[in-house]
């Protein structure tokens, strides 16, 4: 199959192209370096089939953070047919030497100046067809928010590809001297062919960002920003949780149970109040998810993560991290993975480290799961949003922390030089993908991680046989005493513990888990949770959850990010030790206090 | 004739709508890759759109816009007008 490489500086809508181009999902981030996974993605060009991959976005090639590494070592070691590179037509001053340094390896790209729109409302005009013949390569002006100019690159992309010449990059590093060359090129290639007003005026970024970085209350109004979206998710999420377990639950009624019912008991307790009730608890949670991806996708694509990174570098240089560690940990309440990836952009390898250190105690989203399902179960409606709160400010703080004791010995000297971005209007289409994506990484995790965690976890609850299912005698419960001594002073109780377990592997297992275990549902297992723990047991519980830590996946990825066997275990082990630490400090203050 | 009066100075001592020729960069070679990479090339002119006391500066060069700390910005040697 050809292969189609897409490069590109960061904040050129690399990834809004790939999606057009694709119309697969990938994220896309209006802050340099978020689109950093190597996304690849199969289409049709012609009569072929073609595999895009989008490299991550850089400011140079021959620079010296982990990004630039990946795009070099990419196109020296893999075979590539086509190099598209996207540039931002609004500044093609600042991008033309990268696409220059691209040319002179040989690599015959196709220029797309994206953005043309933009572009056009500053005032600026490009010669595309001069610009072409003195590259002596493809400029093709598109804009992928709209869609315009796409035919054309497809028309080009496939004409290329059929004159079959693979690119061979020459050797790379051959050429790593002739930057200032390039750049002197670069500016007589703008000055001939590109026309665009002596001062760019954004009016209505420069009006917001007058508002939004404000001195005084730029950080407060930030602040008020991230606690609305999550209040949004809370109070929107909630009625669609339960609409979704409404129709989980009518489909059980009316066709699951009524067919199941031929089967022996025990096959029917595994499958319907096992298997079926386990996982559609889990599933009831992904409307909320949806709703999270589709507020925060709103706030990256605005380009407003990259004036957080403004606001908070003071406040994070204080704790030996920069502004876009900060932005991370904003990622990281969606995933953790992403966020631990998106860490390459950084060039130090201590702060690298440290930065990696802190996300995993960021409030994922399947954390939140767990969070909703155990605040709504044991918590009045009045109560339940300032424990959900409280809950981010013990991320927050358990980050904070974590970085001021470790932060002294991953000292770094990287310089903090970020890009800021014109505000944008997030693109529905691109917020849908969004969706769409976090629906099928659900649907790929339920299939695989929560169906065994379940299944494994009911088998524990209900075994040996003539055990009380989820009580006295079953495996789960002699697990549960192994672990009483170090559990009991923090208030968790056996059966609980054993939830615990697998939610070292995902958190959704937790919520699935404690279904399976009991057999109950609604209201019915809202009642057995208020038996196995109280108010202060449930805060004790859930810090727990919060900061024990995220799950094997983000492990697995500290690893392979960080290729430190010794990182990725202190990490493991200060992770469990402050969780445990922070759930016995609150739950014996809090039973000291009366409570 | 009389010459302007010109003063070798560095990026992080502009105050807000000052602007400045770049005359080079010192910083040990990764480093300074990275700052040019981002915009920051000699000869180039730099404005200051936004400091205050503790946070980082935003500058622009040519059609972008950065932010940076300070300390970064003290790296960059200028030439100011005065």
């Amino acid at each position: 199959m050809k292969r189609i490489a897409i490069v590109g500086m960061p904040n050129t809508g690399k990834s809004t192209f790939f999606n057009r181009l694709t119309g697969s999902s990938s994220r896309v981030g209006n802050w340099p370096g978020v689109t950093v996974e190597l996304l690849s993605a199969r289409t049709i060009l012609g009569s072929e089939a073609v595999e895009v991959v989008d490299l991550p976005g850089i400011y140079d090639l021959h620079g010296f953070s982990d990004d630039e590494q990946i795009v070099r070592s990419f196109l020296e070691n893999n075979l590539v047919d086509q190099v598209v590179m996207v540039l931002n037509a609004a500044q093609l001053d600042h991008q033309l030497p990268l696409a220059l340094q691209i040319h002179r390896l040989g690599m015959k790209p196709v220029l797309l100046a994206n953005m043309i729109d933009e572009a056009d409302q500053l005032g600026i005009r490009i010669d595309a067809s001069a610009l072409s013949k003195s590259l002596d390569c493809p400029v093709i002006l598109i804009s992928a928010r709209n869609g315009s100019g796409m035919n054309e690159v497809r028309e080009t992309l496939i004409n290329r590809l059929r004159s079959g010449d693979t690119v061979k990059p020459n050797e790379l590093k051959a050429y790593l001297h002739a930057d200032d060359e390039l750049v002197a090129q670069a500016e007589t290639l703008i000055s001939r062919h590109v026309s665009s007003p002596s001062r760019l005026v954004r009016k209505m970024t420069e009006r917001i960002d007058r508002v939004l970085l404000h001195p005084l209350y730029g950080l407060p109004l930030f602040f008020l920003t991230m606690f609305l979206v999550f209040q949004a998710v809370y109070t929107l999420g909630a009625p669609l949780q339960d609409a979704v377990a409404y129709l989980l639950q009518s489909f059980r009624d009316w066709a699951l149970a009524p067919l199941a019912s031929v089967m022996p008991a025990t096959w029917y307790g595994f499958l319907v109040d096992g298997l079926y009730d386990g996982i559609g608890t889990v599933a009831s949670f992904v409307p909320v998810i949806i709703l999270f991806f589709f507020l925060m996708a709103i706030v990256e694509d605005s380009g407003y993560l990259a004036r957080a990174a403004y606001l908070t570098d003071a406040l994070m240089a204080r704790l030996g991290l920069d502004g876009r560690g900060f932005v991370m940990l904003l990622m990281g309440f969606g995933c953790n993975v992403p966020a631990l990836m998106g860490t390459r952009v950084m060039r130090s390898r201590p702060l690298r480290l440290l930065s990696m250190l802190v996300i995993p105690f960021s409030l994922c989203s399947a954390r939140l799961q767990v969070f909703i399902f155990i605040i709504t179960a044991l918590f009045t409606p009045r109560q339940a949003p300032f424990i959900l709160f409280f809950m981010y400010m013990a991320s927050f703080a358990a980050a904070f922390l974590t970085a001021l004791l470790f932060g002294r010995r991953l000292k770094s000297d990287e310089p903090f030089v970020l890009e800021l971005p014109p505000y944008r209007t997030p693109v529905l289409f691109q917020v849908l993908m969004r969706g769409w994506h976090e629906i099928s990484h659900f649907l790929r995790r339920a299939s695989t991680f929560i169906v065994t965690g379940v299944v494994l976890v009911w088998w524990l609850t209900h075994y040996p046989e003539g055990a009380t299912p989820g009580g006295a005698g079953t495996y789960a419960s002699m697990m549960g005493e192994w672990l009483k001594p170090v559990l009991e002073p923090i208030g968790i109780s056996a059966v609980m513990s054993v939830v615990l377990l697998f939610g070292f592997v995902a958190k959704e297992i937790v919520i699935g888990a404690i279904v399976a275990m009991t057999g109950l549902e609604g209201a019915a297992l809202n009642g057995y949770l208020a038996t196995q723990m109280d108010g202060v047991q449930a805060i004790s519980f859930m810090l727990f959850i919060l900061l024990y830590t995220p799950c094997l996946s983000t492990l697995a990825t500290q690893l392979s990010e960080s290729r430190s066997w010794q990182f990725t275990g202190v990490s493991l082990s200060w992770s469990l030790g402050l969780a445990w630490l922070a759930s016995f400090s609150f739950y014996q203050g809090a039973r000291l206090l009366g409570y | 004739m009389k010459q302007p009066e010109i003063d070798l100075t560095d990026l992080s001592r502009l105050g807000i709508g000052e602007t400045a020729h770049i005359t080079g960069i010192h910083a040990p070679d990764d480093i300074r890759q990275r700052l040019q990479a981002m915009g920051l090339r000699t000869g180039r002119e730099a404005e200051v759109i936004r400091c205050t006391r503790l946070g980082p500066m935003q500058i622009r060069v040519g059609s972008i816009d950065l932010i940076m700390r300070r300390c970064d910005a003290a790296r960059v040697t200028i030439a100011a007008k005065k």
